[in-house]
């Protein structure tokens, strides 16, 4: 929803942000409070995490069991079951109790064990989805933000035609669900031209290895996903970064600036620059959201990413997954903001300039 | 307020997206009064029918007949009849006989009975071509070119108490029954899905309910907004501190993925719409908390705001009357992009198999997963998703462009 | 007669609205200024007095538009210049300019040497940056700006730093004419008394040859300019010494800006303070007549038919009104 806020929502915004930064010295003040207040968050979506599904009204392992057991009558084995997975899951024990072991354990870079492909460890799934998901992701995020801003900043220039034509356009671009896109590239790509693979992140008859033709293979089931991604998050950008382009291009410095003789060439640099700036923290503020949209596209390519591994996961009801899953994208999706952050601070003055509010 | 009506009706871009949401309403009005019924009844037994008239062809048979005379109906016969694998022979037999096959299309029926027409000779012997293989080329000529053979069709009634076999009479090539003498006729405009569901009629069904996720989700998540933005931005203070850390915490934790936990918490049984919308709604506040808040904030300190402080006037009405006034039209903007993404949000959770009972009402995430989960997008049939896509966007696009043409009202600046 | 900075000759601007609407904001202006001399303009907000400025530097942006007249800067007509050329070759280096709002003219994300580095450049490309980097910390010790500021960025800068900096900024290239426009309204009083200080010192020393100081608060002008000239709704209605404009103001709309205002000065202080009624006319359609007829309380019923034209007493005073002067006098005298 962030995309749509208006420029002047954003002016404001910013000046909010720089709020944390009153009556602070430099930027290494300013670091040390964004990691505190990272790990502050990172805290919070832990208990988070953990809190959510125990606060379900059944009890989750009996759910597990009968699911498991299913039709076998032996009660003697579901009891065992029973209680292997209270063992593991903890749930025998009070709630503290539990929430330390769940911390202990993650500390440990232990996950627990997965249901739905049991005794597979929830580390060893994760470990081989995350590399995808972020292959996948973090390129084509990085290309939509810089071709949606590099759209916006011409829409906002040139004005006339091109931005009655390319804001509807990026509007209604942005109007399309991510799994939507998903679906119509792959039917109109994959399924009618036949110039893309349907499904996965490599040919289903192939071995990860590092041979050309393996590598090839990746390369071609990547564009289909890439550029759903890429082109459901250009519309947004662009139209964030044209209001805000519209609203340096308004301000006085550009109009002092051209009464200083100063070429139209260099205003427009200063006024992109400008523009751009707050676009950073408009991605770290709308990241969360776009892997959320992202990773269900995943699912539409059956791409062997987080997203996918979520969706397996639900189905199966394997609780320990889902609740690995989740923490992952959060801790991915905290990473990502405290760079951008750390990153605009360093960037743009005017953070450095809340100092003096 | 008249006279801000007045004008955001002026603004091309409302009124454009106003119009496609009004359109898209009076549909989910009207449509259930034109073809009533329960949009989860299975009337095909099959999967993924094509969009299209239906026609009972049991009842056309006993249907009165008339006899058309017409030119061009032998050759449509032909055309609907010339299989894939004939063509392919078609043009095996061309290019054994060196005939140059460079841009046929074998798909343009015309063009390439034409060729054939024009081409074919039953006494070549095409090199390297069997005798069987000639035979099997004359029949195919013979079933193109044999149209004026009369052939008849029979019709007859097998009699259940003594499985005797009663001629019923004959039909034939010329005979044609009026589609409104058939007692049963139906319309699938946007044919069946995989359970054999009349699409169109669902997809009705499913927008009402989205809209209504989306409509409950925006109206819980702007309550919270806008209580929790008042709050920190009035009263400011320990207050403003306490809400804000919670909601940069929330702002930072993504949304989805408190939705994912809390639905599958929830279980399958608990999930109907509405609480699958107030969950929704329960964690997308914090953007309106936050516009709400900076809105407040600069307002706090304005003169008519100071004066109705020191004429001491109660908190409550200060807000009601001071600034609520002021930011009504961002408290709306607001809301309206909460209803579109709870829309969205919703067909993701779906999507992901978290989303409401499946049992009760369709939606359009639950329409899109049954869709994707019986591969409507490999086999072809584009009616099961395709439309449901487009009323996503169609929906969100009118959002959008509502809430765009008041940005661009109540902002000035980007005007053009 | 020393020489003449710049002379206007009925100089015409109007705005093109967005339903295609002109407004005269400037209508038929001439003024004139010698070197080492400087102008005020006075009136109420909306009198045409910030767009006379802009149209002042002969550079035009939608919706102002140049309609007619003459800009003479040192003997140079720029008025039918092309823009590009006015561009390069005389905004910032012949004319220069201090906004209204110096709060927001300095782009916040550019230090303020790169910015001087920019707009020397602008005008001579060959420039060698180390030496543009020398000149400006010479200027702002000079002016007695730290120099650190050089190094900031403007958002680093409080309010009247700013100011001070964008004057400095403005004068870099030693301009013929300085235009303000309202350079101080904005600041507090010590900000305000700081940055007259330091244009008055610049006037002294060469920086700029003359000067025009655009406000609202006529008794600002008595301090700083030599003349003063009134507008009132896209007209200047009359022009004469800042002494005597402040003591004997002659058309009513002076008189009655005089005496809308509190005046810190002595012997001006005692006027009573009455407000002017009513409000100006709108510029689509200016009445035919005075255009201050509708608020004049010596309004005479062919005030609003006859065009006033402008009558020159000599030595500079120069008024717009359907009364003689003496006439005028006559009547304030009455009223006394």
């Amino acid at each position: 929803m962030r995309r749509f806020l208006s420029a002047h929502d954003r002016k404001l915004f910013l000046t909010l942000t720089g709020k944390d930064l009153v009556h602070m010295k430099g930027y290494r003040k300013y670091f040390t409070k964004k990691v505190v207040w990272f790990l502050i968050t990172f805290v919070a979506a832990l208990i988070l995490n953990f809190i959510l599904p125990r606060l379900m009204p059944a009890d989750p392992v009996a759910a597990i069991t009968g699911k498991l057991v299913g039709s076998t009558t032996d009660a003697t084995a579901s009891a065992r079951i029973y209680e292997r997975y209270q063992e593991e899951f903890g749930t025998n024990k009070p709630m503290w109790e539990q929430f330390f072991t769940y911390i202990g354990n993650l500390f440990k870079g232990d996950l627990g064990t997965s249901f739905s492909q049991y005794p597979r460890k929830v580390n060893d799934i994760i470990a081989s989805a995350i590399w995808w998901t972020i292959g996948l992701q973090l390129p084509a995020i990085i290309v939509g933000w810089l071709l949606g801003n590099i759209l916006g900043a011409l829409a906002a220039y040139i004005r006339k035609g091109f931005d009655k034509v390319l804001m509807p356009l990026s509007l209604f671009l942005s109007s399309i669900p991510a799994f939507g896109m998903a679906v119509i590239l792959l039917v109109l790509f994959a399924v009618n031209f036949k110039i893309a693979p349907v499904s996965g992140a490599y040919g289903f008859d192939m071995i990860p290895n590092f041979s050309w033709s393996f590598v090839w293979s990746v390369i071609t089931h990547y564009q289909l996903p890439f550029w759903s991604i890429v082109l459901v998050s250009i519309g947004g950008q662009a139209i964030g970064m044209r209001s805000m382009s519209i609203y340096e291009l308004n301000a006085d410095y550009v109009k002092y600036a051209r009464f200083l003789g100063i070429k139209d060439k260099k205003i427009v640099g200063y006024v992109f620059r400008n523009a751009m700036l707050p676009q950073v923290t408009g991605l770290a503020l709308s990241i969360g959201t776009m892997i959320g949209g992202a990773l269900v596209a995943e699912i539409i390519f059956s791409y062997p990413g987080l997203g996918s591994v979520m969706y397996s996961a639900v189905t199966a009801a394997d609780y320990p997954l889902i609740s690995a899953t989740t923490l992952i994208i959060t801790l991915m999706v905290l990473i990502v903001t405290f760079i951008l952050d750390i990153v605009y601070a360093l960037i743009d003055p005017r953070v450095k300039a809340a100092q003096f509010d | 307020m008249k006279n801000t009506l007045r004008q955001v009706f002026h603004s091309g871009k409302f009124v454009a997206g106003f119009s496609i949401f009004v359109f898209i309403l009076l549909m989910m009005i009207i449509y259930p009064l034109i073809n009533p019924g329960n949009p989860l009844e299975r009337i095909g037994v099959g999967t993924f029918a094509k969009p299209g008239t239906y026609v009972s062809l049991y009842d056309s048979v006993s249907s009165d007949r008339e006899t058309l005379r017409l030119a061009d109906a032998d050759e449509n016969r032909i055309k609907s009849m010339m299989s894939m694998e004939d063509r392919v022979s078609m043009v095996a037999w061309f290019t054994a006989m060196d005939i140059s096959v460079e841009g046929v299309d074998m798909n343009d029926t015309d063009a390439l009975l034409t060729m054939w027409r024009e081409n074919y000779d039953e006494k070549a012997r095409p090199a390297g071509m069997t005798k069987a293989q000639r035979n099997f080329y004359v029949r195919l000529n013979n079933s193109i070119t044999s149209a004026n053979t009369a052939e008849v069709l029979s019709v007859t009634e097998t009699n259940s108490a003594t499985g005797e076999v009663v001629d019923k009479g004959k039909i034939d090539k010329t005979d044609y029954v009026n589609v409104g003498d058939v007692a049963n006729v139906k319309t699938l405009p946007l044919g069946t899905d995989n359970f054999g569901r009349d699409v169109l009629k669902e997809l009705v069904s499913a927008c009402g309910t989205s809209i209504w996720i989306g409509f409950i989700a925006g109206i819980v998540a702007t309550l919270i907004g806008l209580l929790l933005g008042l709050l920190a931005g009035y009263l400011g203070g320990i207050v403003d501190d306490i809400i804000m850390f919670v909601t940069n915490i929330f702002t930072v934790i993504p949304s989805f993925v408190l939705l994912i936990l809390i639905t599958y918490s929830l279980g399958q049984d608990q999930r109907g719409a509405t609480t699958v919308a107030v969950v929704i709604g329960l964690t997308s506040w914090v953007w309106t908390t936050r516009s709400v808040r900076s809105q407040v904030i600069s307002l706090r300190n304005r003169d008519h705001v100071n004066l109705s402080k020191l004429s001491g006037h109660s908190l409550m009405r200060i807000v009601m009357t001071d600034i609520l006034p002021y930011i009504a039209s961002y408290v709306v903007m607001a809301f309206i992009l909460q209803v579109s993404s709870g829309i969205l949000a919703e067909a993701q959770l779906s999507l992901l198999g978290l989303g409401p009972k499946t049992t009760e009402v369709p939606t359009l995430g639950l329409m899109m997963n049954w869709a994707m989960l019986y591969s409507a997008h490999l086999n072809g049939s584009w009616w099961a998703y395709f439309p449901v896509i487009l009323t996503i966007a169609g929906i969100s696009f009118s959002m959008n462009l509502m809430n765009t043409g008041l940005d661009q009202v109540f902002n000035p600046t980007l005007r053009d | 007669m020393s020489k003449i900075m710049l002379e206007v000759n009925e100089l015409t601007t109007k705005y093109i609205t967005r339903f295609h609407e002109d407004v005269y904001a400037v209508d038929h202006v001439s003024l004139k200024i010698e070197e080492g001399k400087s102008l005020g303009i006075a009136g109420e907000s909306g009198c045409g007095k910030s767009t006379l400025a802009l149209s002042l530097m002969g550079y035009y942006f939608a919706p102002l538009h140049y309609q007619s007249g003459d800009i003479i800067i040192d003997g140079k007509n720029i008025s039918g210049m092309k823009p590009d050329d006015v561009r390069k070759n005389i905004l910032g280096s012949e004319i220069a300019y201090i906004p209204q709002a110096a709060m927001n003219a300095l782009n916040p994300t550019r230090k303020i040497y790169k910015f001087i580095e920019d707009v020397v450049l602008a005008h001579d490309s060959k420039a060698d940056k180390k030496d543009i980097f020398e000149m400006a910390r010479e200027r702002f010790s000079r002016l007695g700006l730290p120099v650190e500021t050089l190094d900031k960025h403007a958002v680093e800068l409080s309010g009247g730093m700013k100011q001070r900096t964008v004057i400095a900024i403005s004068t870099i290239l030693q301009p013929k004419v300085l235009i303000a426009d309202e350079p101080s309204s904005a600041l507090d009083v010590t900000s305000q008394k700081m940055v007259i200080k330091m244009l008055r010192d610049m006037m002294d020393s060469g920086f700029i040859k003359s000067m025009i100081f655009i406000t609202h608060e006529l008794p600002l002008l008595y301090n700083v300019t030599d003349d003063i000239m009134v507008m009132y709704a896209g007209q200047i209605v009359e022009t004469n010494n800042s002494h005597d404009m402040v003591f004997n103001p002659l058309h009513p709309y002076s008189k009655g800006l005089m005496g809308s205002i509190i005046v810190p000065e002595e012997g001006v202080r005692d006027q009573k303070l009455t407000a002017i009624p009513g409000t100006p006319p709108n510029l689509k359609n200016p009445p035919k007549g005075c255009r201050f007829a509708e608020r004049c309380k010596y309004v005479m019923p062919q005030c609003r038919f006859n065009e006033m034209p402008m009558i020159n007493l000599g030595d500079g005073h120069q008024y717009r009104c359907g009364h003689s002067h003496e006439h005028l006098k006559e009547m304030y005298a009455d009223e006394q």
